[in-house]
């Protein structure tokens, strides 16, 4: 079957050009809100999942979801850090473990944008032996055991209140100083973090939230999630399926990613929801100005489809033409899209994690993902709009499109 | 300029004309869906009560305050009534199944809270009775609880040690008069969650989250917020006492920058189908381009040629959004239901409507414009002897 040349369509398409370009910009204009909401997403969840560590394991409560649920009691705690034999030594003897404390403040924007809510972390020397070169102190020093000092996130600095190096930040009544910054990829970042027993009394907080370890290699931990199981259920297996049943200490265990994507789960389902929400709105908004736009083409080449036609052309090959024509607006709709909504890429932005209240600092992140996505939901639009004119032209019979009846 | 022919030259391609308005319709809801969702935010801020003041650990969200508080707080001056506050944080049966609960002191919390209206049921079981309830309508609605119904609500935060859940009592249904309070609120007695615990029976954190204060007529609020916060600056706990406005608000500030994200995809909606309609207005304008000569070939003014231009995408734009705005404020009662939880003061306001209906107009006349002035400037013999 003889095809009609793309050339055709290159010059039908330039010939009507504004209309070309109002339906590019158009369907460029849903295609950029789109790829925004899930550049948010990524950058939400990308910042959470790929920070996560697959050798580092996290002790709730049984029945928490998050560290600001769960708690143990300091006996409960230490019997857990001394007796679990699958706790990693490191080659000076020493167990990497240790038991954190966690509690979201109440903290002032540097903006004077209102409060927020920064987690503070109390933690223990071999807590930075458990991360390793996850955290690094980019400035400063690290805070010294025993004493009220305190190192703090990045992204925290130009974003709270007293959280320069050198400043006071007071919990409660007790003051403490600002000896360093660090450095880390992940949610950590956002956080404040000092030695564990000086801020567990000075929050009045006797309880741990959480306990994290390097395991010996090989253990199995064994834990699926409720969204990465194919029923929708959690399940338990080794190591986690036997401390759930623990008499002594009975917790959840789970690698450190299953932890911190699960702490992502409900902002991003909102976000999934949202893009998915507009995309559907904007979406059929679109498509209509496609099918107005093709269907105005349509009618100014009814002549030349009379002629097509008489010439041999067979309805397929006409539908094809016009289904080519449409598909390469959506094309260009989508690339015009990606390129509004490509400035937003490493825009700095902060929302709030609804599991605990606390704020989290992140980008926008385009990746070819993202933009994969989009250019996919343009030729969909433009598919969907030139259904219909393409189905119209293939109908037409020679004498009467050449009567332009 | 007949109206008749105006509405014949829109719906020369019904069609198209359909696809438009259906184009503008979509983007006007979604338009006013996203407005109500901004406003709902801050309703709380917006119907707050004057004469209550919120206590509220300095330190943190989730610090709770020393039970001794209370009667310190009874004592300062300007201090009529004192309530406590603790979010009981349970669900029913599966955590999906959420709804805000609170350990509260009954009679304080109806004596406080005008606005919380007892529909059915009984006012003095709520008051007597341990394990009961006071539900709000949403909610009783959405599970089927009625006056006299016993169910459990699984703790999370405050679990109970033999593992089972804890059970209530439904012993008046409320409903709200002022969105200062939702509809889907449990409030039972704080002595329950308390004694239960006393009793070793469960376990979770002691202690208060807020103590909301009703204010003496005349009392000055600043002057009692100070004297508040000054009495415990020493500790063990310091606080922070600001209006029902201003704690409502710090939920507000923390959700962050929502309400500029949902205004820049706000823009896009509007951006995209004003291209939409300016498109439609192009087409049918090139196609008039004959009938524009002919009717000033026979006389009709240029200003006359320019309104029928311009009324015809003003029409076509009020048709089209005025059936969004109407979609968007039917659906608004059973948006609120759907979005109870999350955006409680979900509502399409008057407000609202008025920005999208300016908003109409406005489309209507930027995509109506162009295609007009290129109308009244044509020269008879050009329109005529175009060949659209």
């Amino acid at each position: 079957m003889a095809l009609v040349p793309i050339s055709y369509n290159l010059r039908s398409l330039f010939v009507r050009r504004s209309a070309t370009l109002l339906t590019v910009l158009g369907i460029g204009a849903t295609v950029a809100v789109v790829s925004g909401v899930l550049a948010l997403e990524q950058g939400f969840s990308t910042l959470f999942t790929d920070s996560g560590r697959d050798d580092v394991a996290i002790f709730l409560r049984q029945g928490a979801t998050n560290e600001g649920d769960s708690s143990f009691t300091r006996e409960r705690a230490e019997i857990l850090m001394k007796t679990l034999p699958e706790i990693a030594s490191d080659s000076a003897g020493q167990r990497l473990v240790s038991a954190e404390c966690y509690l979201a403040v109440r903290r002032n924007k540097v903006s004077g944008a209102g409060e927020t809510n920064v987690p503070v972390r109390g933690v223990q020397p071999p807590t930075f032996l458990v991360y390793g070169d996850d955290i690094r102190i980019g400035a400063g020093r690290n805070f010294t055991p025993g004493t009220d000092e305190v190192i703090v996130g990045r992204k925290l600095v130009d974003r709270v209140e007293h959280c320069e190096l050198g400043d006071t930040i007071t919990f409660n009544t007790t003051p403490f100083r600002v000896v360093g910054i660090f450095d880390n990829a992940g949610p950590f970042a956002s956080e404040i973090w000092g030695d564990r027993d000086r801020l567990s009394e000075a929050l009045e907080r006797p309880v741990f939230n959480r306990i994290v370890a390097r395991l010996v290699p090989g253990t199995e931990i064994g834990f699926t999630p409720t969204w990465a199981s194919t029923d929708g259920k959690e399940h338990l297996d080794g190591l986690s399926a036997r401390l759930d049943k623990d008499v002594q200490v009975p917790c959840r265990v789970m690698t450190e990613r299953q932890y911190l994507t699960g702490q992502t789960q409900a902002l991003s389902t909102v976000l999934k929801i949202l893009g998915s929400f507009l995309a559907l709105v904007m979406g059929v908004a679109a498509v209509f100005t496609a099918t107005n736009t093709m269907l105005a083409a349509l009618a100014a080449r009814t002549s030349e489809i009379g002629i097509l036609t008489s010439l041999g052309f067979r309805p397929l090959a006409i539908f094809s033409s016009f289904m080519l024509e449409a598909l390469l607006l959506g094309l260009c709709g989508g690339i015009v899209g990606c390129l509004f909504a490509l400035p937003l890429n490493g825009v700095r932005t902060g929302t709030m994690n609804f599991q605990t209240f606390t704020e989290v600092a992140f980008a926008f992140r385009l990746t070819p993902h993202v933009l994969i996505r989009a250019v996919g939901f343009s030729l969909v639009l433009g598919l969907l709009g030139g259904a219909w004119p393409a189905l119209r032209a293939a109908a037409m019979s020679p004498t009467r499109a050449m009567r332009r009846e | 300029m007949p109206f008749s022919l105006i509405a014949k030259n829109l719906f020369k391609h019904p069609l198209r004309a359909l696809l438009t308005a259906a184009s503008l319709a979509v983007a006007l809801f979604l338009l006013c869906v996203l407005r109500s969702l901004v406003v709902a935010l801050d309703v709380g801020v917006r119907n707050a009560a004057a004469n209550r003041l919120i206590v509220q650990s300095s330190t943190s969200l989730f610090v709770y305050l020393p039970e001794a508080y209370e009667a310190k707080l009874a004592s300062i001056e300007g201090v009529q009534n004192v309530c406590k506050w603790n979010w009981f944080g349970g669900y029913y049966q599966d955590p999906k199944n959420f709804f805000a609960q609170f350990a509260t002191d009954p009679e304080a919390l109806l004596a406080m809270y005008p606005e919380i209206e007892i529909v059915s049921g009984s006012r003095e079981e709520f008051l007597k009775e341990r394990q009961a309830c006071l539900l709000g309508e949403g909610t009783a609605e959405k599970y089927g609880f009625k006056v006299g119904d016993n169910f459990p609500l699984i703790g999370a935060l405050f679990q109970r040690t033999d593992g089972e859940p804890w059970s209530f009592k439904v012993a008046a249904i409320y409903r709200s008069k002022k969105s200062s309070v939702d509809n889907n609120t449990l409030f039972f007695n704080y002595e329950y969650l308390h004694k239960t615990i006393d009793a070793g029976q469960a376990g979770g954190p002691q202690g208060v989250g807020i103590f909301v204060l009703e204010l003496a007529p005349g009392a000055d609020r600043v002057q009692v917020a100070s004297a508040v916060d000054a009495l415990f600056e020493g500790g063990p706990q310091r606080t922070q006492t600001a209006t029902e406005a201003e704690f409502n608000a710090q939920f507000v500030s923390m959700i962050g920058n929502v309400p500029l994200f949902v205004t820049s995809i706000g823009g896009g909606v509007m951006i995209a189908i004003l291209l939409a309609t300016l498109n439609t207005m192009l087409m049918a304008a090139r196609e008039q381009t004959r009938d524009v000569g002919v009717l000033k070939a026979l006389g009709f003014s240029d200003g006359s040629v320019f309104g029928l231009l311009l009324s015809q995408s003003l029409l076509l734009c009020i048709a089209g959004g005025g059936a969004g705005i109407a979609l968007a404020v039917l659906s608004g009662p059973g948006m609120a239901i759907k979005l109870g939880t999350m955006f409680p003061g979900y509502e399409v306001t008057k407000g609202t409507i008025m920005q999208a209906a300016i908003l109409t107009i406005a489309i209507g006349f930027f995509a109506g414009i162009t295609p007009a002035l290129r109308a009244r400037g044509m020269s008879v013999i050009s329109a005529l002897r175009s060949n659209a």
